[in-house]
């Protein structure tokens, strides 16, 4: 047959099957938006996706570390709002400079990633109980420490800490884009060529035989945790990097998203199996739809709709997959 | 038994196949009302698969079971059960927490309106009870029972399903001499109401006293099937062997009167299954643990490894006393565990050779920060070499290994950490006739070179044909130590029995 022929060739098998097929259908849906919407093609259109992708792919990537675990992390959205508006109020009402801010949201996210990666691991609480719990932390946190104000990062034209928004696109430049894939390259080779990645994927397969081969899991597992937080602090910069303004109390429906880019991409939601790649591309079509859903003239909520529809599918597709091997 | 009788369940030209593996090659098989039929076979024979193809668990490639008459095909082993065929496992699948009635009536509870009914569940489980004429009390908890009580209620269980044909896979395996002639009893009473009873065992004894046909398989293939009373042991023993010769058994140890000793472990205690347990192990010995499924073997082995936690006791490597609380202590002091349940325990079954050989050992194998893949495919291939692993490439997923190819995998994880004492908990279970010897081979071949080995093994023959030394072992007891030269399979049977009443 032709096709296998085309599986066995040797930079297909390096790149993946699946993901040069999700290549392709982020192609095709690209496509398809540009025909169905006048005046979706052009580089304002492009831009304005792009917003999404960087944070939605730090998110991606940190949970691709977790979900690489067998684990989950539902906290991640509410976490990076949590960072946001902690370290701004910090900032707006408070005088701090931005550059703290930054580092503070960073250290906040790092905070929350260790707290869920040392419940998980060493109390053994199921990842799933372990992040609802810290979601509600997270807004609880971030409400009380802004008296449930919303908080607005100062725009591109504050002259002392509006410089950070040259993160996210220097005069029409995605500076953005290019942190995001310095960002998975450096996460490509954490899983897949140092001691940390190898230990999370193998432990994420059979826990107990990587236990008995004298390694220690619980610290290995726990860091997958702790380098999702970390990922999910600097998502937040990126977020009000593009949108300016966080509000206590929402940010629920990123998980979603984030976890849909990152299995789409071929993680699978038992762990052991994990594709960087998989996951850039995966945040593309997720960041593409939620363009062209507002573009084609659908409200917010169909958004919602569509990636819960996306989530369970791309979840199926992975239950089926297993399956067939088995 | 007649031998008029019509065969009440007929399996004809059973064939099943795995990825890379013919399970079942056009297997037959039937069994009559009131006989009691056994099914034989080495490890690996294809008795089991047999068994899940009959009562729906797998479903089949090709053939035909005929039940009653009626061709039919299961697709769950409720519908099987519901038909009237049922299993008793080999490992009960009992709820240690519910009672004895309501283990029996899972799924079926008697109600009272929206209440569970336990006063007529206990009324009908007496009632099974006492027409097995056995005593137990259905208002007991599970988990306070024998081994030998949870499978008389496992047979209880049975019956209460209005069975037909009743499979016992390997019910002897955990039980003692007085609990098996219970069990025997029963099994004739059975037989002697017309019921079809089909018995997996490879206990030669045993066969000749209970059953009235034999059926052997070996390889997943149909060997043949012989009526009891007209053949001899070694008759039903050349057919489960066939061709494939085994090590020589050993006749004296091997090991030199000043071998040094490496391993002392002295009071070990772990629960209820590790009580005060010492023994030593020699350089280059084999020393054997022997005794019934239950006997605490795994369990002392994991508390020694640090796999499970321990109450108290003293462990020497080398004369030096070790705290070993995890199993990266134990690693450290060059112990390695290849685990009975190599899929659970011992391998990474999604991930490479490569990936599995140097999972204890990754450290080694750094360049800075970054784990050099060159050298660890270099060592991985050494090893898939010496250990002659059939496998395409070093990079192969362990899954698609045999079982015999995925011990020498974990073999190969605990020789590149260079571990000096090994714990084989049975080395050959699910592991094919042949590969077998080959696993037997290279034990003997390690323990020349000087590397110490335990092995646990049910496997009586096994036992007898490794060990240098047997220590044996009854309800988490040490019940005694015998060196090879002097040890038969009667005196090690009876020291674990020893303390059970």
């Amino acid at each position: 047959m032709r096709l296998s022929k085309f599986k066995q060739n040797p930079f297909v098998k390096k790149v993946g099957f699946n993901r040069i097929i999700l290549f392709c259908v982020m192609i095709l849906m690209y496509v398809a938006f540009c025909l169905l919407v006048p005046g979706f093609f052009g580089k304002a259109r492009i831009l304005s996706v792009m917003n999404y992708v960087y944070f939605l792919g730090f998110l991606s990537l940190g949970v691709t570390f977790v979900i690489a675990t067998g684990g989950i992390d539902f906290s991640i959205g509410p976490v990076m709002f949590c960072c946001a508006l902690i370290s701004g109020y910090t900032m707006v009402f408070k005088g701090a400079p931005v550059i703290v801010s930054i580092i503070m949201s960073i250290i906040i996210g790092f905070i929350f990633g260790s707290l869920n990666g040392y419940l998980v691991s060493y109390w053994t609480i199921p990842p799933f109980i372990v992040s609802m719990a810290s979601m509600n932390i997270a807004k609880g946190v971030a409400a009380v420490y802004t008296k449930t104000q919303s908080v607005s990062w100062p725009l591109s034209t504050d002259p002392d800490n509006g410089w950070f928004r040259n993160l996210v696109s220097y005069n029409g430049f995605p500076v953005g884009l290019v942190i995001f894939l310095v960002a998975a390259a450096i996460c490509m080779i954490v899983l897949n060529n140092t001691k940390p990645g190898r230990y999370i994927l193998c432990l994420g397969s059979n826990e107990e035989a990587v236990r008995l081969s004298g390694v220690d899991t619980k610290k290995w597992k726990m860091l997958a945790y702790v380098i999702c937080g970390t990922l999910v602090g600097i998502a937040a910069i990126f977020f009000v990097g593009a949108y300016t303004t966080v509000q206590p109390g929402y940010g629920d429906q990123y998980n979603n998203e984030a976890i849909a880019g990152c299995v789409m991409g071929g993680t699978s939601m038992v762990g052991g199996l994990a594709s960087i790649g998989g996951t850039v591309i995966g945040v593309l079509i997720i960041s593409l739809l939620q363009e062209g859903i507002l573009a084609l003239g659908f409200a917010k909520d169909i958004q919602l709709i569509v990636t819960g529809l996306i989530v369970i599918v791309v979840v199926y597709a992975d239950v089926m997959a297993r399956r067939r091997k088995n | 038994m007649s031998e008029t009788n019509e065969a009440i369940l007929v399996m004809e030209d059973i064939d099943k196949s795995f990825p890379g593996v013919h399970a079942l090659d056009h297997v037959h098989f039937d069994v009559r009302c009131g006989e009691v039929h056994a099914l034989m076979g080495e490890n690996g024979a294809g008795k089991s698969t047999l068994m899940k193809v009959l009562t729906g668990i797998y479903s089949k490639d090709s053939g035909k079971i005929t039940f009653e008459g009626r061709e039919i095909e299961f697709h769950n082993t409720r519908e099987a059960q519901d038909a009237g065929i049922v299993i008793v496992h080999q490992e009960l699948n009992m709820v240690g927490d519910l009672t004895v009635a309501q283990n029996i009536f899972i799924g079926r509870e008697f109600m009272k309106g929206f209440r569970i009914d336990d006063k007529k569940m206990i009324e009908e489980s007496n009632k099974l009870f006492d027409e097995l004429k056995i005593q137990i009390d259905p208002k007991a908890k599970m988990s306070d029972l024998t081994v030998g009580k949870q499978q008389m209620c496992e047979i209880a269980k049975a019956i209460s399903h209005q069975a037909k044909v009743i499979v016992f896979d390997e019910p002897s395996a955990a039980l003692t001499e007085k609990e098996i002639e219970d069990l025997f009893t029963i099994i004739r009473d059975l037989r002697d109401k017309g019921m079809a009873i089909v018995y997996i065992s490879h206990r030669m004894d045993e066969i000749k006293v209970i059953t009235d046909r034999v059926t052997v398989m070996r390889d997943g293939g149909y060997v043949g099937t012989l009526i009891t009373n007209d053949c001899t042991k070694e008759d039903i023993i050349n057919m489960m062997v066939g061709r494939v010769i085994y090590e020589d058994p050993k006749t004296e140890s091997h090991v030199p009167a000043d071998a040094p000793v490496v391993l002392k472990v002295e009071h070990l205690n772990a629960g209820r299954m590790v009580q005060d347990v010492s023994f030593e192990l020699r350089k280059g010995e084999i020393l054997g643990f022997s005794g019934l499924m239950g006997a605490g073997r795994t369990e002392t082995a994991r508390a020694l490894f640090g796999a499970d936690p321990k109450t108290s006791g003293d462990i020497y490597v080398n004369g030096q006393k070790v705290t070993i609380n995890s199993p990266q202590d134990a690693v450290k002091y060059g112990i390695g565990y290849l685990s009975e349940d190599r899929k659970r325990y011992g391998i990474v079954v999604q991930k490479s050779i490569i990936e599995n050989s140097t999972l204890a050992t990754l450290e080694k194998y750094m360049k800075g920060a970054f784990i050099d893949k060159a050298e660890e495919e270099k060592i991985t291939q050494k090893y898939i070499d010496e250990l002659s692993t059939k496998t395409p490439s070093a990079d192969t997923l362990v899954v698609n290994l045999s079982g015999g190819n995925q011990q020498k995998v974990v073999i190969a994880k605990w020789l590149v950490r260079n571990c000096d004492i090994l714990i084989f908990d049975e080395p050959t279970r699910g592991i094919d006739v042949g590969a077998k010897n080959e696993i037997y081979k290279l034990m003997n071949r390690l323990a020349e070179e000087g590397k110490s080995i335990i092995m646990i093994s049910s496997e009586m023959t096994e036992i007898l044909r490794m060990s240098d030394r047997i220590v044996v072992m009854c309800e988490g007891k040490k019940t005694g130590e015998l060196d090879i030269a002097e040890a038969t399979q009667e005196k090690i049977m009876d020291k674990a029995t020893r303390d059970i009443a």
